[in-house]
């Protein structure tokens, strides 16, 4: 983000890393303070686009490209009235289609192409498509409820836990002051000397630690696993149903070289070849070179089409 | 490799009647496209005709030749093989009148180098000529012009097998399984000098690389006062092939005759071809290039400001 700066003020972004970028309707960025300098009286226009726009239009500026903003508030806005799922549509083509249609009104709306008609359009469905559109936005609702519940439950999940080990801490604290406690009085009242005084007070300190050192260790039992699954549900072992197809039988191929036949690679050491070729230096053998690949390119290039337009 | 390169399929052909007939037809066209710009003066004499193209030809390919054995650096010989091999293809279905030879020959030598591998800058390319800094630039732009040109008429068939490998590798065989030729090494000066001629002769285009690798070291042998027959029946298994090996004798004997035919053009006749090429040039050069489809004229104007020099 301190790449870009205030078009107005343009110094004060990178003295200050801690000011924030604000967008509105027209996809044009401000810092805050220049929000607050211009828009003093509510309403004014854009700086760099001389649109007419409202102070409680300004969001937060949440991706580099303010283009990005402008179009994502846009896309919020397209999809609260085209708000059509995928089990709305009896076929993968129609639905694409709708996607389509929802695509281009975006961009229209995004890039200021053909405006009047597009929000035209956007009425028209309005119109047409309203019982649909308002299932929809109950089943939207419903859905964001129920992750809202699951939300709420973690969170008290993760309070309840926050008190307990609280609580736990306190109880602890709370025992061993009154083991303390226990021990002076004994030393006032008790004729026993103090010496063994003492060492039953350590022993019982030690117990209590102990103890302590358990609980903490014993977790407690979940009944779910991470994943949301219940434990102890049964789970089908059947085995897959296998699919044997045709197996792959591999023939070499055949290359007509149109000459006589050529030693294999690894036999030109065996028959000779090597001795009348330059020996590989360790340079070159530490790159993978060895003289059979240039004994061997050479005897190829040799034989390769001497029989060609004789045959 | 070169049993299943192009320059099998579509750049071997079998005797030199195909050879001749591209050409003539070549002539043809470009004196058909001439007429048509109705130039006054101009009639059939002032056309090269195919014995005149075949003058100019040769002596072009031995300037080729000349300026690649200065060259600096050094140019390997296979660099050189691909460039005439080039050159001797463009004019196989162009007219040296429509495009003018010096040109293509210096733009062969250069496509050659960058497909072979030799790493030269384009800037060196040209310090190799002789002559002064500005008209070497004039020669680079016109070598950049010229090379899209060149790659398209080779039909993109860039790879060219040369035999001086084949040749080698004839000479390894030769040491390994053939004892009864003593020092195989003796034959390789021969051998090359051989091939050398070959390249300026049509052998590129008749025969395959390792045919003429073959002949040319026969050849060197018989040269020797050595027999080799052995070697052909025994090593490559053609004992029993009487057929396969007549016919091999037989391309041999045509390789030679078509080296023994070539000769160096003389100096006289290179230089009336030469003016009569110059005064075409001159006349058709302007006209020429508005005749070139639009849709050309416009891949040679995008091309021209995106040419790829390194």
């Amino acid at each position: 983000m301190d790449d870009q700066g205030c078009p107005r003020c343009k110094t004060t972004k990178y003295r200050n890393p801690s000011l924030k970028l604000m967008v509105n309707v027209c996809g044009h960025t401000l810092c805050e303070n220049c929000v607050d300098m211009l828009f003093v009286r509510g309403s004014g226009n854009c700086v760099q686009c001389d649109t007419p726009l409202r102070k409680s239009n300004f969001r937060l500026q949440l991706f580099e490209d303010p283009a990005i903003d402008k179009e994502v508030e846009i896309r919020k806005r397209v999809l609260k009235i085209y708000n059509k799922r995928d089990f709305d549509f009896s076929s993968l083509r129609e639905y694409n289609d709708y996607l389509e249609q929802v695509e281009e009104i975006v961009y229209n709306l995004t890039n200021n192409v053909d405006v009047e008609r597009t929000k035209q359009i956007m009425e028209q469905y309005q119109r047409e498509n309203r019982d649909v559109i308002q299932r929809n936005k109950v089943k939207l609702t419903r859905e964001q409820e129920e992750l809202e519940e699951i939300l709420l439950l973690e969170q008290q999940d993760t309070e309840q836990r926050r008190l307990e080990t609280l609580q736990e801490e306190q109880r602890q604290l709370q025992a061993k002051r009154k083991n303390k406690q226990a021990l002076l009085d004994e030393l006032e009242r008790s004729q026993l000397p103090a010496s063994i005084l003492l060492a039953q007070h350590k022993d019982r300190a030690a117990q209590l630690e102990t103890q302590i050192e358990k609980q903490k260790q014993s977790v407690k039992p979940t009944t779910i696993f991470s994943t949301g699954i219940p434990k102890g549900q049964t789970v089908s072992l059947a085995p897959v149903i296998r699919v044997e197809e045709v197996l792959y039988k591999y023939q070499p191929i055949n290359v007509e070289t149109y000459g006589p036949p050529l030693p294999e690679l690894e036999q030109l050491d065996r028959l000779g070849y090597l001795n009348h070729v330059r020996t590989a230096t360790p340079q070159d053998l530490a790159g993978g070179y060895t003289s059979e690949l240039a004994c061997h390119r050479a005897l190829q290039d040799a034989f390769s089409g001497l029989f060609t337009s004789l045959v | 490799m070169y049993h299943n390169s192009s320059q099998k399929k579509y750049w071997t052909f079998d005797n030199e009647a195909p050879l001749e007939q591209m050409r003539h037809e070549a002539n043809q066209k470009y004196r058909s496209k001439a007429i048509s710009l109705r130039k006054p003066g101009i009639n059939d004499s002032s056309f090269l005709d195919p014995r005149e193209e075949k003058v100019l030809f040769r002596h072009y390919e031995k300037r080729l030749l000349d300026f690649c054995s200065v060259f600096k650096p050094a140019m390997p010989k296979s660099v050189v093989g691909t460039a005439c091999m080039y050159f001797r293809r463009f004019y196989l279905n162009n007219s040296l009148m429509e495009y003018h030879p010096r040109t293509i020959m210096l733009t062969c030598a250069y496509l050659s180098c960058k497909v072979d591998e030799f790493n030269v800058s384009s800037t060196q390319f040209v310090g190799n000529l002789q002559e002064n800094p500005a008209s070497q630039e004039r020669a680079l732009e016109q070598i950049l012009e010229y090379e899209l040109l060149l790659i398209q008429q080779l039909n993109f068939h860039l790879v060219v097998h040369n035999p001086y490998r084949p040749m080698e590798g004839f000479i390894i065989d030769l040491k390994t399984r053939y004892p009864m030729l003593e020092n195989p090494e003796m034959l390789r000066k021969n051998a090359d000098d051989f091939l050398n001629r070959a390249a300026v002769t049509d052998a590129g285009l008749l025969f395959s690389p390792s045919q003429i690798a073959l002949t040319a070291v026969l050849n060197s042998a018989a040269r020797a006062g050595l027999k080799m027959e052995t070697y052909l029946t025994e090593c490559m298994g053609l004992k029993d092939d009487k057929e396969t090996l007549s016919k091999m004798y037989d391309a041999m004997r045509r390789m030679t005759i078509l080296l023994k035919e070539y000769e160096l053009p003389r100096p006289e006749e290179v230089n009336v071809c030469k003016q009569k090429l110059e005064r075409i040039h001159a006349e058709f050069a302007q006209t020429t290039n508005l005749l070139m489809a639009p849709v050309e004229r416009r891949k040679e104007e995008g091309r021209r400001g995106c040419s790829v020099r390194f």
